[in-house]
């Protein structure tokens, strides 16, 4: 032991190794230099290359702030082609990660450098809207009668409308069609007056054996920023998480009861992933994975489960009282502060029209928000089959579930639903209690 | 000799050399400084501003003073996560300078491809932190994971990774450990460079055991870079965000929620941006007192020795 303090150099400090002067100093430079270049380069926004679209530069180019997968990127970029080719100014489509959206949007807004428009999804217009960000649409009243009017009343309110539901995303049930068969379910409800019960439902569900014992029945949607598709149950079983004048929580809901029963009784009996829970992992990983045999998935999946190597169908969601399916796509919107709102409202315009929403839906496989865009007349890439299902489950998406989800403190209520749920899911507390609970903690956003 | 040695000399001729220095001193520091002001004292003022007010992160805040502070003396959530935090800190810091500390003590030999071990260590700690989590996610998936397999083969209990509070606390633990000590080692094994090797040889001249070298003459010696490593981890640990928001999210029931990402969750996800500022505020405050206070306590521990 003793040669091996000798045999080392005794210049280094024990704080750590020593640098020249000029080694940190070339250090400095070179950081401030990457710094510059990245500055210059742009480094969250993407390249022009792969992220915007557009042409122009000119002072009249509108900007659209947007997440987009390939599909809907190139969507978005026909509809601005589209547009300007009809006499429009340019507009330039900035595609961001979703996950940075708001915060882009945001950022924007308190820098007084606002994009014209921008895409958000219907759960969060409220929190635009009440801060008087959002531009009212104009020509509402000639649009609206073409609109189906839950989607509607989701980007509108007593002072006006503000933007148009672009399109919409619903959930179903997915299932791996040779576990089914094996569990000897039969023919699946086709329609939606055939679908199953919760009671038979339930059954099924039941029924459908694990071929693993790390194997499970179902997987539920409901995880992360997904928290509010939990009250698909609480719809459909004619309940309410908030009071009929929006204003505060439900309390002592029998049908919110009776949804939580059914929920918990999923993990109760061994029939959910434990980790399937509202913070765990999405619902569609354990379906790709085999690790389930049915789950709760939007049509925006289809095309990454596709990829999964089995064959697989949809059925319709369970119904109790009601019939009823979750507020899932998005809503584009103008920004009243922008210089150029009037040419940004004609964009928006242009892109409810059923020409071109069928367009974008076709090309982004989602569905449309109108009465007169004809499903069937639409191609889509993707499991043609199933999206004519979803089309007949969005038909179930019900006002008085979307005025829930749709009120200014939305963002709060649903991370107090993906904590609370969490919670009780894995909880043991009586079912009254977990429900207080819940509900408890929706009040207490909501009074703040 | 002594008049000469004691005579004051001329204020001019003394002044004009520390002005220049000062200068110089300040220049240098110019860019460290901007870029602190900048990056790190400015957002902590707008920070602190943005907590005492009512923002979503849209539109006006209105100016609520000390409510949001309030609201988290009675915010159960927010007290699990500091208790998680701390407890947190209490398990894998230790752990951490442990675990380096050896690795660095066995690494100080050369042995044959120490290189690779060094850079082996140090790579979890250099790769992106998502990386590094998204890799824990999947070894520890207690669905599909290679450890529960592992231990399922063996006739072990597969703990419940996502599932369980405690499981879910120790696979963060074991990513953490596994993310940073690399980190640990490579300061050590530069604190062991600079340690002098006639002391230690001294040391074994005088019949000391491995161990009493280590304990009383190594550890003395490399006490600055244990305190200084400990600091880091401790700040660090309060920092630790990707890890846990890619394995947990900070579930199963708010078993592995932290103070950071509780910040997060109400900052952005819930739109309550006065309120996740305040809990950052105050995750600052934690960290800069038990800073002061452990410099102080190391500083006289120094002094007694």
């Amino acid at each position: 032991m003793s040669n091996h303090g000798t045999s080392r150099p005794r210049t280094s400090s024990p704080r750590g190794p020593s640098a020249s002067r000029r080694a940190v100093l070339g250090g400095a430079g070179a950081g401030l230099t990457a710094a510059g270049l990245s500055a210059c380069s742009g480094f969250s926004t993407g390249s022009s290359g792969s992220g915007e679209s557009g042409g122009g530069g000119g002072t009249e180019q509108l900007t659209m702030l947007t997440w987009a997968g390939d599909a809907e990127a190139k969507a978005f970029k026909a509809l601005a082609d589209g547009f300007t080719a009809q006499g429009g100014p340019p507009v330039k489509v900035q595609v961001v990660p979703y996950s940075e959206i708001l915060t882009a949007v945001d950022t924007g807004l308190r820098t007084d450098n606002p994009p014209d428009l921008f895409r958000v999804s219907y759960t969060d217009v409220g929190a635009y809207r009440t801060q008087k960000v959002l531009a009212d649409l104009p020509d509402a009243a000639t649009l609206e009668p073409s609109f189906l009017p839950a989607f509607w009343s989701a980007v509108t309110d007593d002072a006006g409308t503000f933007g148009v539901p672009h399109h919409t995303d619903t959930s179903m049930v997915l299932v791996n069609t040779a576990a089914v068969a094996s569990a000897g379910l039969g023919p699946l409800p086709t329609t939606l007056d055939t679908a199953w019960s919760w009671e038979q439902f339930a059954d099924a569900v039941g029924r459908v054996q694990p071929s693993r014992a790390d194997t499970y029945a179902l997987a539920v949607n409901w995880q992360k920023a997904g928290a509010y598709r939990w009250l698909n149950f609480v719809d459909q079983a004619g309940g309410r998480l908030l009071s009929e004048d929006l204003t505060s929580a439900a309390t002592d809901d029998a049908g919110a009861l009776k949804a939580l029963t059914y929920t918990r009784d999923f993990f109760r009996k061994g029939l959910v992933p434990q980790a399937s829970s509202t913070r765990g992992q999405p619902a569609s990983d354990f379906f790709t994975n085999q690790t389930v045999a049915m789950c709760f998935a939007g049509d925006f999946l289809l095309e990454e489960i596709e990829g999964a190597g089995f064959e697989y169908t949809a059925t319709f969601l369970p119904r109790d009282v009601n019939a009823s399916a979750d507020l899932g796509g998005n809503a584009l919107v103008a920004v009243d502060a922008s210089p150029r709102k009037a040419q940004a409202l004609e964009f928006l315009t242009y892109c409810a029209q059923a020409q071109q929403m069928g367009e974008f839906c076709s090309t982004a496989t989602v569905l449309p928000t109108r009465k007169d865009v004809d499903p069937a007349s639409l191609t889509y890439a993707v499991r043609p089959d199933l999206l004519p299902l979803y089309v007949q489950q969005a038909t179930t998406i019900r006002e008085q579930l979307v005025d829930q989800v749709v009120v200014p403190a939305f963002s709060a209520v649903n991370a107090q639903l993906r904590d609370r749920l969490d919670e009780v899911f894995l909880g043991s507390a009586e079912d009254a209690a977990a429900l207080a609970q819940i509900t408890d903690a929706v009040q207490s956003v909501l009074t703040r | 000799m002594s008049a000469v040695a004691t005579a004051p000399r001329p204020p001019v001729r003394r002044r004009a050399p520390d002005v220049r220095r000062w200068v110089t001193s300040y220049v240098m520091l110019a860019p460290a400084l901007v870029l602190f002001g900048v990056f790190v004292l400015y957002p902590l003022v707008g920070a602190v501003r943005i907590s005492l007010t009512n923002s979503s992160g849209i539109g006006q805040a209105t100016f609520v003073g000390l409510g949001n502070y309030r609201t988290l003396l009675s915010d159960g959530v927010f007290w699990k996560a500091a208790l998680n935090t701390v407890l947190l800190a209490v398990v894998s810091v230790p752990v951490s300078v442990g675990i380096g500390l050896g690795l660095a003590l066995l690494l100080r030999d050369r042995l044959p491809g120490r290189g690779l071990f060094r850079a082996l260590f140090l790579a979890p700690y250099v790769i992106s932190g998502v990386v590094v989590a998204m890799t824990g996610r999947w070894i520890f998936d207690e669905n599909v994971g290679i450890v529960d397999r592992a231990l399922t083969g063996l006739g072990l209990p597969a703990p419940a990774w996502q599932s369980s509070a405690p499981a879910a606390a120790v696979s963060v633990v074991l990513v953490l450990l596994w993310a940073r000590t690399g980190l640990v080692v490579v300061l050590y094994l530069s604190a062991l460079q600079g340690v002098d090797g006639d002391v230690l040889e001294a040391a074994e001249l005088d019949g000391t055991s491995p161990w009493q070298r280590l304990r009383f003459v190594l550890w003395p010696l490399m006490r600055p870079t244990t305190f200084f490593v400990t600091v880091l981890m401790v700040i660090e640990t309060f920092q630790v965000f990707d890890i846990v928001w890619v394995m947990t999210g900070g579930g199963p029931a708010g078993g592995t929620e932290l103070l950071v990402t509780y910040a997060y969750g109400q900052g952005f996800s819930a739109r309550r941006e006065g309120y996740g500022s305040a809990i950052g505020v105050v995750v600052f405050v934690v960290v800069l007192v038990s800073t002061v206070l452990w410099w102080r306590m190391q500083r006289e521990s120094e002094e007694d020795a």
